[in-house]
């Protein structure tokens, strides 16, 4: 009698410890269904960093899009995103909610570089896909051998900064640079890049000024650069200290050639510091584009991508401003998904859309300048690679626009 | 003792067993990911505790809760990670730095608490000349600067992206696992969410009891008097600077053991974890809470943790107006209804959740 009431008991557990294991076996991957792919990602839709909203709000305005034309392969796609308030442990909850409770199929577009740091080690050991992390930091293409469940897409804060040492090495011999960054792991890498582009003339930085995110201002750093005499200014810093860094400039009386980094540089930003042209230093900054300036209007008038991309704003998100730059690289970025998912197959798995964004080719989308390739490889998880110079041109009447120049030149990692 | 006195004890015994009954069994009514949530409120909910101690119970304002909370979660992840860790992670510990050779993630509290509660005193010092918005100065200072002054040491801090823990510390740390993989406890197995969970609530409940101990006894009264009146207490005998330094100390110790349990249920540590809006926050949650009682801090908790995850959710009601989920959805509309419900609690309930409680309870009791 004992011996059978231990057997049931053997044997219910048994039964109780393979229920989870046969569970586990599942042939198709949570978040995809006959009818609807669900992916989700965090960003800060509040709190110090709320202007990169529009990273989500246009990506989701251009599933919508294609939601609308019958989605991908049937499929509809749903985008879930949290606002993490720009607080790394917040996006870890978050994330982990729309890995555990929301069951999405992929964590995609998720924004900035610590945050995404934060989640890469719990995605890959739960193989769900990090993709398009909306961060130019360097790992997140160059770091694939540890982190194969992990994708980035733009161009890397390295690559970018070594186009403009390369460009000074060749075209301003007699430079004196001086720096404003911001005092993080963004404006370093900046730095880093910028130094290995100037190569023998590295030794011309000759003063470089840190700033703290919570900083208010950055008068005194400019003064101080104003005052060791540099003909070469980089501002290496996100949007409000860009706008006040040429503002102070300007006031100071300070003439240099003036680069400013890609994520201060979008058209709207470079409206507001030149101030109607009353702002003469403004005039001639030097930037990068890989993407199409939605306020050049004259340049991209026929163009079919722009059409499109004013079509969607207009159609999926009429509240949005249609001159930020944030929504372009959006639907850009939720272009090459939608390319990803078609390729990833009619019943796409995770490891079936790494391999798919592991092996792009596309010179299609078209809210990139013309000629810039989405290629990715074996040995190359940096979708964007090909950038151009450009520079900022005030006409008689004080309107500007970038006006770019040079061959497409590669960024790479 | 009078018969309503031991009516009202009676009352309260009822209430807070009733508590720590429904806190045990919440799980079982959750689901697993909810359970993650609730370990959240559970920090929240420490920090109050300790927070009231200090601005509740001896009037001493404080602007800076959030950087005890950093100390408190930094101080766990050097001594998760301990030399090996760091070096994992390529960064290093000075040598006269006691961080150990790594340490299983949940002892870490109690030591992250001692060291916020050091730090915590010598905050208390200076602060013992000034008084009301000079004092929110001098601890909202504290929050600016603390994150910042942390991230410094980049070797040993991880400067930005701070301190990873994940992949360097597999053993020592709970959250490093797959959440498939299930943890024995005391003969059970449970998942990382509801480990977390208990872990939160434990120490939290063990704080809860150690602040009831203190503030009930003869450093309660100190507390109180220092509040009502710091010239009366001091001639009744109270050391001002003792006990406001105390309350300090106590009042970090439980910000730092808050910080701890964030960094292991985060995994990570990083000084953006610590914004200053963190201590305004918990400003506000002791506020609704209801100052100098602990009866309503689960209500502040539960508030500061699900109102800004309630009005994301608000977006995703299909149900809603499309008018109204455009306007949840457009920017800087989360921080507006945070605002507009902040006042309407405030204007509702002046006193706290707290008051309100005892505005529902005391006529039952009264009736007795």
């Amino acid at each position: 009698m004992r011996r059978t009431s231990i057997l049931i008991g053997v044997m219910a557990a048994a039964f109780a410890l393979a229920l989870p294991a046969a569970h586990g076996h599942e042939t198709a991957d949570p978040g995809v269904t006959g009818n609807s792919i669900l992916i989700g990602g965090t960003t800060p839709l509040s709190g110090v960093a709320s202007a990169y909203a529009s990273v989500a709000r246009g990506a989701e305005a251009y599933f919508n899009y294609v939601n609308a034309r019958g989605g991908v392969n049937g499929r509809k796609i749903t985008y879930k995103y949290l606002d993490d308030q720009y607080n790394a442990s917040i996006t870890v909850q978050q994330t982990r909610q729309l890995v555990q409770q929301d069951r999405v199929f992929a964590v995609y577009n998720s924004l900035g570089t610590e945050h995404n740091l934060a989640i890469r080690d719990y995605l890959n050991s739960v193989r769900v896909p990090q993709i398009f992390a909306a961060t130019g930091a360097r790992t997140f293409g160059a770091d694939f051998r540890r982190y194969p469940w992990t994708i980035g897409y733009q161009p890397s804060y390295t690559g970018e900064a070594r186009i403009y040492g390369r460009w000074i090495q060749k075209n301003r011999k007699a430079a004196r640079i001086a720096i404003l960054y911001q005092n993080d792991d963004y404006g370093k890498e900046l730095i880093a890049g910028l130094r290995r582009g100037l190569g023998p003339m590295k030794s011309r930085i000759i003063a470089t000024q840190g700033y703290e995110v919570t900083a208010t201002d950055v008068q005194s750093q400019v003064a101080r650069l104003k005052a060791s005499r540099a003909n070469t200014f980089m501002i290496f810093g996100t949007p409000r200290y860009s706008i006040q860094s040429f503002i102070y400039a300007n006031r100071l009386g300070w003439k240099p050639q003036i680069f400013v980094n890609s994520v201060a540089s979008a058209s709207n930003l470079m409206e507001i510091a030149s101030d109607a042209g009353n702002n003469k230093r403004v005039n001639g900054t030097i930037s990068i584009q890989f993407l199409k300036d939605p306020t050049d209007s004259t340049r991209w008038a026929g163009d079919a991508g722009m059409k499109l991309y004013r079509q969607v704003m207009k159609q999926y998100l009429p509240k949005g401003n249609p001159n930020d730059v944030f929504h372009v690289y959006a639907m850009a970025s939720a272009y090459t998904l939608v390319e990803g998912l078609r390729k990833a197959g009619r019943n796409p798995t995770r490891s079936g859309l790494m391999a798919a964004l592991a092996s792009l080719d596309s010179r299609k989308n078209p809210f990139l300048i013309p000629g810039v390739a989405i290629k990715t490889g074996r040995l190359d998880r940096f979708p964007i690679e090909q950038v151009q110079l450009t520079r900022w041109s005030v006409n008689r009447r004080g309107n500007g626009r970038w006006v770019r120049f040079g061959p497409l030149q590669r960024t790479p990692g | 003792m009078r018969r309503r006195d031991n009516v009202a004890l009676g009352a309260r015994a009822i209430g807070v067993a009733a508590f720590v009954v429904v806190i045990a069994i919440l799980p079982r009514f959750l689901s697993d990911f909810r359970a993650s949530e609730m370990a959240r409120v559970g920090i929240f909910f420490i920090a109050l505790v300790g927070l009231n101690i200090l601005t509740g119970y001896t009037g001493q304002i404080s602007l800076g809760h959030g950087a005890f909370m950093a100390v408190g979660g930094y101080a766990s992840a050097l001594l998760i990670a301990g030399r090996p860790g760091l070096e994992l992670a390529q960064l290093e510990a000075p040598d006269w730095l006691p961080v150990g050779d790594g340490m299983r993630d949940f002892w870490t509290i109690p030591i992250a608490a001692l060291v916020a509660g050091a730090f915590g005193f010598l905050v208390g010092l200076p602060a013992l000349r000034l008084r009301g918005l000079y004092l929110a100065l001098v601890t909202f200072a504290l929050a600016v600067s603390v994150p910042i002054l942390l991230r410094e040491p980049e070797k040993l801090t991880g400067g930005t992206n701070g301190l990873n823990l994940f992949g360097t510390t597999e053993d020592r740390l709970t959250g490093a696992i797959d959440n498939t993989v299930h943890i024995p406890v005391l003969g059970k197995d449970m998942t990382f969410n509801d480990w977390t969970y208990y872990l939160a609530w434990t120490v939290a409940l063990v704080g809860l009891a150690i602040a009831w101990l203190i503030l009930r006894g003869r450093s309660g009264r100190a507390f109180k008097a220092i509040r009502d009146s710091e010239v009366a207490a001091t001639s009744s005998g109270v050391s001002l600077a003792s006990y406001k330094t105390l309350a300090f100390a106590i009042s970090a110790a439980y910000a730092g053991a808050a910080g701890a349990l964030l960094t292991i249920l985060s995994t990570i540590v990083t000084p953006g974890s610590f914004p200053v809006f963190l201590s305004i926050q918990l400003l506000i949650g002791v506020v609704i809470a209801g100052l100098g009682s602990l009866g309503g801090l689960m209500f502040g908790a539960l508030f500061l943790y699900y109102l800004p995850v309630g009005i994301q959710e608000l977006a995703d009601i299909g149900s809603l107006p499309n008018g109204l989920q455009d306007a949840a959805k457009s920017p800087g509309m989360p921080s507006v209804i945070y605002g507009v419900a902040l006042i309407l609690v405030l204007f509702l309930l002046p006193r706290g959740a707290a008051g309100f409680l005892r505005r529902l309870l005391i006529p039952l009791t009264k009736r007795l």
